[in-house]
């Protein structure tokens, strides 16, 4: 191996490479041969660092500095003056406390935990060396070496929870797969990601592969299962080749398919993808996508874990939740616990978006307050602006105004006050956005999404957004209020999936925390006379 | 090849020719091969789109059905229900931009409706000229430069309506970005 004194690290990932990090990466590499700089300095390509809005970024090690909106035309200057003569190009600099903060594990206070994304931006996501050489596959190797059902106590132990929503306990999920008597037994990935606002499971994909193809071969060896399949979402094109390519190095290294490590456990895994229906999110739902079929909910109970998968027990977990799991086995249950609050273990990613200064994924221990994420994160609202609201959990979440800044986040909290976690939604609005109209895109989202297997989904998502509609639009009929009301406690109470449960989340606490917002549109409507007739 | 004869509307669908049908014959083996000896639809469906120009024309998906051993109406039920497939005939670049709440609160609204006046046609619809298919679409998963959209494979963020014309240029002229 040869030895560089200085190493720059460039994150290539599908949100960088819209803003130029190939050509960045090109150029620096010309720059850096046109200056004979090619035995000391070594360029490398990582995946997602999870930071998005400084542009093209570039990190110098050992140096430990960070360059943002990097351009091609700035190369030449960070190589001359900070490669050839030590002198830090300080326009570029990003600061030093969000870097390490946001960035990379660093030991102040304040910083992310990274467990799920350990490797994200530190390793190339194409190399399994790399992946390897920070403990990669160790935790297979160790899971190999117990009982199956030693593997799964640890999960229980460790009270890992899912990270797709529901926040089911992993380690029963794996537990009843493993009871069920059956020859055959799925594996299966929920890579979905449909939920507006995540891009987490991207970052985890891209960055981190391996870490999805470790896992899933620990959840086949522990539950008895021999074939895992990841159901990606179709446009997540970089995902899916990276974890294809994950797949083809470790079955060449001998560490899933065939004789599992010399034990003789085998385990293959299959990419299947998505066509762009946010209910194929829902378990059963992506369970009938994989089958061909269109991709509608089936009857609960039984559930997956009795009759899955072509009938057969399945294990269904989310990316996030998966990439939980080698750092378990390799640290013990109490490290885990350590992390987060009583009710909820570990840490969960958060996608933050909208009007937010720092825009991206942070990782950190369950019972973080908003403001936190807000404020100390996300480096607070654009332009100095007051928050207008949040929505957190995606568009099936809550709508929160700044009272709620300073509840802890967990799913203790979720219950007793009313806040969605799902699956890590922070979407800031900042004081000049208007509700209504969001809150009609939303309805406008569940009617679009609506499979349209149940009624009151079907055809409550219509009239939502048709009420909706004419709270913008201010022709909202006086009992508009009352009739919404009834919707959302009909949809929540008889829709026969998740999608039509959670619809009104949005509606319900907007109605809740907003309440003169609708109240002044309704005073201010006037109902068109066409429709007085018919009334 | 010449692939105009099969991407018209439905109704007026030739026959297939006998390079399609060892083409079609081609692309399900391969797929069962891929998937130990399950198929995927949508992977066939994906590279269906990519070769009859962004839709699935009827004698198409009659030949598939036949080949993967399914009901032509099965097959309808399946393509009909994902948003990024069509048996519509689409223009030769599909516009997809993200509505969804995240792009909305960064302007969305204003990417949508530069988007029609610079194309001249309503979401759904084909440019006089083939081009461009213009879609709404739930979120894309990179709000993290919302506002989004994607054009075919390539995704485009952070945009503002003043981006829009020189990313419509570049993909008429055949460009990715
Ligand atoms: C409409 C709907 C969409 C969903 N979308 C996703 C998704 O995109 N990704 C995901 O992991 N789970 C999603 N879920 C939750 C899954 O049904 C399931 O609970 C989850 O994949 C289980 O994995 P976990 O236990 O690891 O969380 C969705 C649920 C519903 C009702
Ligand atoms: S609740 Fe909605 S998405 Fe779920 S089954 Fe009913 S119609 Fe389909
Ligand atoms: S909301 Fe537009 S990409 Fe996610």
């Amino acid at each position: 191996m040869k030895l560089f004194s200085t190493q720059i690290v460039v994150p290539v990932d599908s949100n960088s490479v819209l803003q130029g990090a190939l050509e960045v990466k090109h150029v620096l590499e010309e720059t850096i041969a046109r200056f004979n700089l090619g035995s000391q300095v070594s360029v490398v390509e990582t995946g997602a660092l999870g930071i998005y809005d400084q542009g093209v970024v570039l990190a110098v090690f050992p140096d430990d500095v960070y360059y943002g909106g990097v351009k091609p035309v700035d190369v030449e200057e960070i190589v001359t003056e900070h490669l050839l003569k030590g002198r830090v190009v300080s326009r570029l600099v990003i600061d030093r406390n969000l870097s390490s903060r946001r960035l990379v594990e660093k030991e102040t206070g304040l910083s992310q935990q990274k467990i799920v994304l350990r490797n994200a931006g530190l390793i190339d996501p194409q190399s399994i060396d790399e992946y390897i050489a920070r403990d990669g596959y160790a935790a297979l190797a160790k899971a190999l070496a117990m009982q199956p059902g030693e593997v799964i106590q640890i999960l229980t132990d460790s009270k890992l929870q899912g990270r797709g929503g529901a926040g089911f306990p992993t380690g029963l999920k794996w537990e009843m797969v493993a009871k069920e008597q059956s020859d055959e037994k799925y594996i299966v990935c929920n890579a979905d990601e449909g939920e507006p606002g995540t891009f987490k499971d991207r970052l985890i994909l891209e960055g981190d592969p391996h870490s999805i193809v470790e896992a899933m071969t620990i959840a086949g060896y522990a539950t008895g299962a021999h074939v895992g399949i990841v159901y990606i979402r179709g446009e997540y094109f970089m995902s899916i080749a990276r974890l294809k390519n994950a797949i083809k190095d470790a079955t060449e290294y001998g560490l899933i398919v065939k004789d599992v490590m010399g034990t003789g456990f085998q385990f293959d895994i299959e990419v299947y993808r998505g066509g762009g229906a946010y209910v194929c999110g829902e378990e059963f739902a992506l369970l009938e996508s994989i089958e061909n079929r269109r991709g509608e909910p089936r009857n609960k109970p039984p559930f997956p874990p009795q009759h899955g998968l072509f009938g057969k027990p399945t294990v269904v977990n989310n990316v996030e939740t998966f990439a939980n799991v080698p750092p378990i086995l390799l640290n013990g249950s109490d490290w885990f616990k350590s992390f987060g609050t009583p009710s909820s273990a570990g840490t969960k990613v958060f996608s933050l978006s909208g009007d937010i200064v720092n825009r991206g994924i942070v990782e950190v221990p369950f019972g973080v307050t908003l403001r936190e994420l807000v404020f100390d994160f996300g480096g607070g609202v654009k332009g100095g602006k007051h928050i207008g609201f949040i929505q957190t959990g995606g568009s099936a979440g809550t709508v929160l105004s700044d009272k709620y800044l300073d509840i802890p986040l967990d799913f203790a909290s979720m219950k007793t006050n009313n806040v969605s976690i799902g699956s890590g939604v922070i979407l800031v609005a900042g004081g000049d956005v208007p509700l209504l109209p969001f809150l009609a895109e939303v309805a406008h989202f569940f009617w679009h999404e609506s499979c349209g297997k149940c009624t009151p989904c079907r055809e409550g998502t219509l009239q939502i957004k048709a009420i909706m509609d004419s709270l913008v639009n201010r022709t909202a009929d006086p009992a508009s209020l009352q009739r919404l009301g009834t919707l959302l406690d009909l949809l929540s109470d008889t829709s026969f999936c998740g999608l039509g449960q959670a619809a009104p989340l949005a509606f319900e606490s907007a109605l809740r925390n907003f309440p003169e917002v609708f109240d002044r549109a309704l005073a201010e409507s006037h109902v068109p006379e066409a429709c007085q007739e018919e009334a | 090849m010449e692939l105009d004869n099969v991407t018209r509307p439905v109704g007026q669908a030739q026959p297939l020719s006998d390079e399609d049908r060892r083409f079609l014959r081609e692309l399900v083996e391969t797929n069962r091969i891929e998937h130990h000896g399950r198929l995927s639809y949508m992977d066939i469906m994906f590279d269906l789109e990519h070769r009859y120009g962004n839709s699935l024309p009827g004698p198409v998906l009659g030949e598939v059905a036949r080949l993967v051993g399914t009901s032509p109406a099965q097959l309808n039920g399946f393509v009909t229900f994902y948003t990024m497939l069509s048996t519509a005939p689409r223009g030769k670049h599909v516009v997809r931009v993200c509505t969804s709440g995240p792009c909305h609160v960064s302007g969305a609204p204003a990417i949508l409706s530069s988007l029609r006046q610079l194309l001249g046609v309503g979401i759904g619809e084909t440019t006089p000229d083939g081009e461009f298919t213009l879609e709404g679409s739930s979120c894309l998963g990179i709000c993290g430069v919302s506002p989004a959209l994607m054009i075919d494979d390539d995704a485009y963020g952070n945009l503002t309506p003043e981006d829009l014309p020189r990313i419509l240029d570049t993909k008429r002229a055949g460009g990715a970005q």
